[in-house]
This record gives structure tokens, sequence and C-alpha cells, in this order.
């Protein structure tokens, strides 16, 4: 028998605007973004860091009272804790808890983190900064 | 009972004919019992003879009737006609598959996935017959139970825009039946499937959408099988760097 199909298959491809499709494709792609913002974040950091060891320290200072500059780390600093918080709602999804007869929720993971992350960030703070 | 006028807009592909799919617009009576698959049995039997789609069971069992009513991947046998009261009722084949005509999509891919993990138990040695069964406690099979429940209904792969991007990616119920087998404990089959899901395209392609776990009708957590072949992958590499002497089994 030939296994040449007698009539040709309509295949689709997934548009663009895909994500925009349902609500949930648009959390994950916003989620997805932070990448970019952490990506630039970091790059503005080591250019910062390469200014104050350069010598220029006038040059980083300025560049860190640039209104654009802390914009745009406002910005990232919003993204980065919308993908750190659905993440913490995550790993609550993909890691529960066993405790005798009942599992531990999603948000119960999400809250124990953002603590976690409370606590972690000010001793940073506290170690490093305010030393 | 009373009757009310459903609008039905479905897809229309015959391959002889058109050259790309379109929709067609359909006035079905229904009750509230009623569900989409019903009004798409009135078309056929009273309308228009020539739609096709797949259909069996009628009760959420056997996994045929797949299709996307209202944009979102659902069994159109546990569709309710009056929970879109008022609203014309979209009804597409499936995403991400190749239509074949009107609502059949080809499932060759996902067939092909299904055999690739090897759904089945695999002994290292099988004992005689009259050894009995291979026993299993409570507890055991409850860390697998929730994904053999799983129907093949592929409504997880139309969720998924990952398989959407690239249908090489082993996908979720295909992950989800593995992970079932690699948690039986009457499997001893780990070494041969663990190259499989975690190829390339296996489980280390899925980026956490998480739908396929929404759109599930048999509430299985195909995105937790996912994460959780990824765990014990990543737990097992570990073992063997640490321990190259069958740290890894």
């Amino acid at each position: 028998m030939s296994k040449e199909k007698p009539f040709p298959e309509y295949r689709r491809k997934l548009g663009p605007g895909w994500w925009l499709a349902n609500s949930h494709f648009t959390q994950y792609m916003i989620r997805e973004w932070t990448s970019f913002f952490v990506a630039v974040f970091s790059l503005i950091y080591i250019y910062e860091l390469s200014l104050f060891a350069s010598g220029a320290r006038a040059d980083a200072l300025n560049l860190l009272k640039n209104p654009g500059v802390i914009a745009f780390n406002v910005l990232a600093l919003l993204f980065t804790l919308y993908h750190a918080f659905t993440w913490f709602y995550l790993i609550g999804k993909v890691q529960p808890i066993k405790m005798g007869k009942t599992t531990s929720k999603p948000w119960q993971a999400l809250l124990v983190n953002i603590v976690l992350l409370l606590i972690v960030s000010f001793a940073v703070i506290e170690i490093l900064v305010l030393r | 009972m009373s009757q009310d006028i459903a609008t039905i807009r479905v897809t229309r592909y015959r391959p002889e004919k058109d050259g790309k799919p379109y929709f067609q617009d359909y006035k079905v009576p229904y009750r509230k019992d009623m569900v989409v698959l019903d009004a798409l049995n009135y078309i056929k039997a009273n309308l228009d003879g020539t739609l096709t789609y797949r259909w069996s069971c009628r009760m959420g069992v056997c996994g045929s009737c797949g299709a996307n009513v209202d944009g979102v991947p659902k069994l159109t046998c546990a569709s309710f006609l009056h929970e879109f009261k008022g609203r014309t009722i979209k009804v597409e084949p499936l995403t991400h598959f190749p239509v074949i005509k009107d609502l059949v999509v080809n499932m060759d891919d996902f067939m092909h996935k299904l055999v690739e993990i090897k759904p089945w138990i695999i002994r290292e040695k099988e004992s005689p017959p009259e050894e009995g069964e291979y026993r299993q406690s409570a507890e055991e099979l409850e860390r697998y139970d929730q994904f053999s429940s799983c129907i093949n209904c592929m409504l997880c792969y139309s969720a998924c825009p990952v398989y959407g991007l690239n249908e090489k990616f082993l996908g979720p119920a295909a992950t989800a039946l593995a992970y079932r087998y690699i948690e039986d404990s009457r499997d001893q089959g780990k070494a041969v499937r663990f190259p499989i899901v975690h190829e390339i395209e296996g489980v280390w392609e899925c980026t956490l959408v998480g739908e396929c776990s929404v759109v599930c009708p048999k509430g299985v957590d195909p995105m937790l099988a996912i994460q959780k072949t990824k765990i014990l992958g990543a737990t097992n590499a570990l073992k063997s760097l640490v321990m190259p002497r069958g740290g890894g089994k």
C-alpha cells in the first residue's frame, strides 16, 4: 500500500501573538521577559563596576543617579519580584511536602519563600552594606 | 423541557476541495443537559452529514472527542452548551496537530511518542507466573496513581506552546506516562526510559508554562510529572558523578 497521503493535511503554525490567547500564557511570557531585564541590569551593573575599577568614580555615581537608569532599575526590580513570586508558587506545585495526611499547598510555599527572601535580603544588606 | 438555540461555529476543512480551513455556522436547538458533542451529532444527523469529527464513549473515558471549544482544549462530551449561553461556540480542531479533515487531526506523532517511552512494566527478569503477581503497597501505588489516569486525549499537547513551537518535544502526556512507570515499584526499566525522557527534546525542553495540567480533564498533572522527572534525572546525574560505580542507578 502506498504511504503517500491522498490529500494534503493542513498544518497550522503558532503565530507571534500566541501568548495573548489566554491569561496563563501572558503571565508565563511576562515571567520569561524577566531574563531581558536581568540581562540589561547585569550589563549596566558590570559597566558601573568597571567605571569604579578604572577610577572614574564620578561617572559611575552620575550613571547611578541617571533618571533613566533609576527608572529601568525599578522596572527590572518589579519584573524580578514577579518572577520570584510566580516561581515560588510553582515550587509549591512541583515539590509539595507531605505533612502527615495532608500535603502542602502552593501558596504556603510562596509564603515561606517570601519570608526566606526577606530574611536573606536583610542579612545581606546588614552584612555587606550597613557594616 | 424548554429548548434554546446555540450557534455552533465549526472549522471545516475538506482537503479535496479547500485550500485552507474556514468556519461554518450551524444553529442547534439544545436542552440544558446537552454537550458540544451532542450538538456536533445533531449537525451530522440533521444539518450536514459531511461534518467529520472523532468520538466514541460520550462519557469522558475514551479521549477521542477532544477539540478546541471557545479557544480552550476540551473534551466536547464534557462541555455543556448552556455554559456558553448567548455566545457563538467556536469548535476547532486541536491546536498544533495537522488537520486531516474538519475536526479530525493526525495523531501519528503522539502515538509514536507513546510507544517510544515503552508504556509497560519492564522487568530485568520476569518471575514465573506460579510465583504470583508483583505485589505493591498502597503507598507505592499512590506515588504514580494519578499519572495512570491519562486517557490520551491530547488536550495537554494542544495546550502546550512548547510543543507548538517544537513538535520533537516529547510532551506532557508521554512524559506523564513515562513517569508513571518510572515511579512504579514493580518496574525496573529506569535505565531504558531515562535516556529517552532526558534527551534534548525530552523533559528539558519544558519551560513550565503549566497549561497542560490546567486543561487535563482527568486531573492528571503532567507538569508535575515533567518536573519530577527532571529532578530524578538531575539527582541521578549527580549520583553518577559522586559515585561513578553504580551511584546513578
